[in-house]
């Protein structure tokens, strides 16, 4: 048996141009400036390609992350040789493995689920196939709607099997399979769990989606009695629960507590039902936040008041504290290399905190001359999450395609 | 505290209130101490002038699509001109004594669309005669706004109570601006000279005796926020809400009479579009609204328009008292293409009326 390879993020070793906080800083005026530029070019309302209709935009930021993750965490880069990776300036590396994370997404999204299931298998994949065969209230608008609310649904059980074989699994399922073969053994693996789930939690809320409801093919929304809406935003709200503080724990705590077990198949029962209780705690917290600030939300409530909305944006407010633990971690962690485990994950965490929360503040309030979009927060046609995840994406291109260029370089 | 205490125990406090209405109005300052009370009428009759904004689903959700989509400013959508219709009802309170007094809410959309419909109920002639001297402007939606001139060439000056989150344009609109550059969007060559009466949160508008008006500053789509909502308080019979398109929520309409208004827990019924299956699409939230609703006890639930005849067939199966309409609809020149709107009078369509009293 070959001894496996380490992948190329352990292995690479980058080092800031300037200082920690220059670097730093400009990486992150580099990454939001360029944000603000695809909004304008890709999503804006008033913009050229007009995607955010919000959910295409969504199904769309959702799905490159996925890919990003899955190029990087378990594919490592490939197809890209390692000499390329060792050797290439991290423009041309980053251009060339961003090209492919997109040519991944317009072939696994638009490829096999859209175009290929979508017409040939389950209608609702498809906005086309919708107007086509679903007549009644399938207009281009709710068509194109509903199939992006479909393909992120989809992305939901994937993203969670994801990080948990991320962090849980790593390659153990596979010991001495080297890449890319031990990755696409996992992306099988997390293919073979995610569809059940999402045949689970979320195909019942597409069933739904039709009049009359297609019962013969979806079971009613089965969590209704717990969840007190029918809206499947419920799944949504607490699976990327636990996949955000599975992020939090990566980025802001070294992977602690994860990396205390080791030995299988504990460790994936520990980050399993680590994750689970986590993430379900925070879903709640988020939760009584929201039924401080605005009451309790009530059934058939709207907008605010509405116990799907609520569901729903707790990824937003994840999402918020998300961004700068990721920035934290990708552009100024060496600022805190110093400190104990315990300290820094202390400190960074209340520091996502705290930014997270100036950050959703400053949103609500510069977004709508920013990006265009509508004021308010429980606006119905609105959802920060798809510009927070373009933020994301680019702090992962950025980080682990660019090599941190211009504020970071690889250490040859 | 459970969620269904909450709603359905409510001996809120003033504070309590102004939080839990959401996006609604708190009390009016003269009456933060206690519950508003703004008498009582004997009936109100309300006669759907115009409920259909549009004629084709696909062709506006097209129209809407190629400029955007539904966050797209509605001055800038490129509308089909022969697919547009619009909003009004014509709302006739009778007070205790028995004295009737005719309000008109909304304007609609195309002008030639609201003289037709207008004519046919002799809007027209009662706008001259000032017979009609009030008009609420639900919101400054397309369909509910863009045809002001329809109002205005009859009575410059009108009063008008107008939403004071509206659009800059729709302001410019008041005072006879032309945007009918962009095809289905308005021209006004008669401005407004009457009282304008620009609602605020936190104020109730009273507007007679058993009749307010409260300001709800909720999102909605095409860049609009705000709607202005009625509340008639019916002798012996309880609350009703008179709206256009509810894009508050209509539970959160109820609770907000529930909370604010005295013996706000009799709810009777509604009348106006409700913003549920617009489109006729369908979402499982949308379900949810039929199980709330159910807890409310209305007696009479008029809906129509952006309602979404779906969610008003489900709701009937459902028992929500749903009322009928009638046939009236197909005597207009123009018929909608939604399938059932051609073969069945599930809900209030043009030329029916409904009396709450």
């Amino acid at each position: 048996m070959q001894p496996v390879a380490a992948n190329w993020l352990s292995e690479r070793n980058l080092v800031s141009r300037w200082s920690v906080v220059v670097s730093g800083l400009v990486n992150a005026v580099v990454v939001l400036a360029l944000a603000v530029t695809i909004w304008w070019l890709l999503f804006a309302v008033e913009g050229v390609f007009k995607l955010y209709t919000p959910l295409l935009g969504f199904a769309i930021m959702i799905w490159t992350l996925l890919i990003l993750l899955w190029q990087t965490e378990l594919l490592d880069f490939w197809p890209v040789k390692r000499n390329f990776l060792q050797r290439s300036h991290g423009i041309t590396k980053g251009l060339t493995l961003t090209a492919i994370c997109l040519l991944g997404l317009v072939v696994l999204v638009f490829g096999v689920v859209y175009s290929l299931i979508g017409r040939y298998g389950i209608t609702y994949f498809n906005w086309n196939s919708l107007a086509a065969f679903g007549q009644l209230g399938q207009d281009p608008t709710t068509s194109r709607e509903t199939a992006s609310w479909a393909l992120i649904a989809l992305s939901v059980p994937f993203f969670w099997m994801t990080v948990t074989t991320m962090v849980g699994l790593r390659d153990d399922l596979w010991p001495g399979l080297n890449s890319p073969r031990s990755g696409f053994a996992n992306l099988l693996w997390i293919t073979v769990v995610s569809i059940p789930l999402f045949c689970i939690f979320f195909h019942p809320h597409l069933g739904s989606m039709f009049y009359p409801a297609q019962v013969y093919t979806a079971v009613p929304p089965w969590w209704k009695a717990i969840a007190q809406t029918n809206s499947a935003e419920f799944n949504m709200g607490w699976i990327f629960c636990i996949v955000v503080v599975t992020f939090y724990t990566i980025h802001l705590w070294s992977g602690r507590p994860w990396s205390l077990v080791d030995k299988q198949p504990w460790r994936f029962l520990f980050v399993l039902a680590g994750s689970f209780i986590l993430g379900v705690a925070m879903f709640k917290l988020e939760l009584g936040v929201m039924d401080y600030f605005w009451d309790e939300a009530y059934v058939g409530g709207q907008n605010e008041a509405n116990f799907g909305w609520r569901y729903g944006h707790t990824t937003t407010m994840a999402t918020f504290i998300l961004v700068p633990a990721i920035m934290l971690n990708y552009l100024f962690s060496k600022a805190f290399e110093r400190m104990g485990r315990v300290a820094r994950g202390s400190l960074l965490s209340l520091i996502s905190v705290g930014i997270g929360l100036l950050f959703a503040w400053a949103y609500y309030q510069a977004a709508p001359l920013l990006l265009g979009v509508n004021r308010g927060v429980s606006h119905p046609s609105e959802n920060p999450t798809v510009f927070l995840l373009l933020v994301i994406n680019l702090l992962v291109i950025q980080y682990n395609f660019f090599d941190g260029w211009p504020g970071y370089r690889l250490k040859k | 505290m459970k969620r269904r205490d909450f709603l359905k125990g409510i001996a809120a406090t003033s504070t309590g209130i102004a939080i839990s209405s959401g996006m609604g109005p708190m009390l009016s300052s003269a009456h933060a101490a206690g519950k508003e009370d703004f008498g009582e009428v004997k009936s109100v009759k309300v006669h759907c002038i115009s409920e259909t904004s549009w004629f084709d689903n696909a062709t506006l959700g097209n129209d809407i699509k190629e400029a955007g989509g539904i966050n797209t400013n509605q001055y800038d959508v490129a509308y089909t001109k022969d697919n547009l219709g619009g909003y009004a009802a014509l709302i006739e309170i009778e007070a205790l004594d028995g004295k009737k007094t005719k309000y008109l809410l909304d304007s609609g959309w195309n002008t030639e669309w609201m003289d037709y419909v207008f004519a046919k109920d002799g809007v027209d002639k009662m706008l001259k005669s000032k017979e009609i001297n009030t008009i609420f402007i639900s919101h400054d939606h397309i369909d509910h706004y863009f045809g002001i001139e329809s109002t205005l060439k009859h009575q410059p000056d009108i009063t008008m109570y107008f939403p004071g989150t509206s659009m800059k344009k729709s302001f410019e609109l008041l005072k006879g601006a032309d945007f009918s550059k962009t095809p289905g969007c308005p021209k006004n060559s008669v401005p407004h000279t009457g009282k304008l009466i620009v609602t605020e949160t936190n104020k109730l508008y009273k507007v007679q005796d058993g009749l307010a008006l409260v300001f709800f500053d909720a999102p909605a789509t095409l860049q609009c926020r705000g709607e202005n909502v009625l509340y008639a308080k019916i002798k012996d019979k309880g609350y009703i809400t008179i709206t256009g398109c509810c894009h508050p929520g209509i539970l959160t309409l109820i609770n907000h009479a529930k909370r604010n208004f005295k013996d706000g827990d009799k709810n009777y019924g509604l009348y106006g579009g409700l913003h549920i299956s617009v489109f006729e699409n369908w979402d499982p939230k949308f379900d949810d609204l039929i199980t709330g609703m159910k807890t409310y006890n209305l007696s009479k639930i008029a809906c129509h328009h952006c309602t979404g005849w779906i969610w008003a067939e489900k709701a009937l199966a459902a028992g929500l008292p749903i009322v009928k309409g009638t046939d009236n609809y197909k005597s207009y020149s123009k018929v909608g293409t939604l399938a059932k709107a051609n073969t069945s009078k599930l809900y209030i369509g043009n030329g029916d009326s409904v009396l709450f009293g």
